[in-house]
């Protein structure tokens, strides 16, 4: 495979893989104040993503792809809420531990891994049309 | 057929520095990757003094070794400037200085061959 295409086939991984990141951020963040059903029912974990680099025998690059998405095991917050339809019997109601801040650190940073990823795409496009066209007007 | 060698040299360094974006690229992808490790390609210069030229033979059915006439770019891991706590050591500036310097010597590459074709058409076209 030329390494140009390969190039493309790379960062394209890149962008599919911050992406689905981004879409666990966006999962995160929509459930953060989702509590769970029930009495004393458990709340929204957090999700995480972890990602891993994978050799692609076709090309022999090293691609990258989502490991897997887990669950983040921190305990939850707890408050005391006794009117809520999800409180204990004490009257406490578990809330998601989902940390609005960590999130957008997170979002912030798959944000401009994407970016990277589309510049270096950009650029290789550039270097092949830079090559076809010395083909022009010659 | 080529005095100077000049468009084989060119096509060298482009496929050089083409074999150098795709480790960008490589490097961008994995940079939020536990554990990974920034790679690039050995200088030409050192890639190139592995090509040898073919040696001459007065007689056509003389033995002679095989010319390594392509060029074989190596990778190594090249730390970048700082590694995180999961043990990857992409920095995405040094990586964006590297396509920056990738950028320039391609397009370099291209107006020289260009500029030479030019040159060999003028002694062509009648």
């Amino acid at each position: 495979m030329d390494p140009l295409s390969a190039a493309l086939k790379i960062a394209g991984s890149g962008l599919a893989a911050q992406s689905a990141r981004l879409r666990v951020v966006a999962e995160n963040m929509a459930n953060a104040q989702a509590t769970g059903q029930g009495p004393g029912g458990a709340p929204y974990a957090r999700k995480t993503i972890s990602f891993v680099s994978e050799l692609d025998r076709a090309s022999g690059v090293q691609l990258v792809r989502v490991q897997g998405v887990g669950v983040d095991s921190s305990p939850f917050p707890v408050e005391h809420d006794p009117g809520n339809p999800a409180a204990d019997a004490n009257g406490d109601v578990r809330r998601p531990n989902v940390n609005m801040l960590t999130e957008m650190g997170d979002m912030r940073e798959a944000n401009r891994a994407y970016e990277a990823d589309l510049q270096i795409m950009r650029q290789s496009r550039d270097l092949l049309s830079m090559t076809i066209d010395l083909l022009k007007g010659a | 057929m080529e005095p100077v060698h000049l468009f084989s040299l060119i096509d060298r360094q482009q496929a050089w520095l083409s074999t150098r974006q795709a480790l960008v690229a490589q490097n961008i992808a994995n940079i939020d990757t536990p554990g990974y490790r920034a790679v690039d390609a050995a200088p030409f210069e050192r890639a190139m003094a592995r090509v040898g030229f073919e040696m001459s033979a007065s007689s056509s059915l003389h033995m002679r070794p095989a010319a390594t006439e392509t060029l074989s770019t190596s990778i190594r891991t090249a730390d970048g400037w700082e590694t995180n706590h999961s043990g990857n050591t992409v920095s995405a500036e040094l990586e964006m200085i590297k396509a920056g310097d990738i950028r320039n010597a391609y397009a370099l590459n291209a107006s020289v061959m260009r500029a030479f074709h030019g040159m060999w058409m003028a002694t062509v076209k009648p």
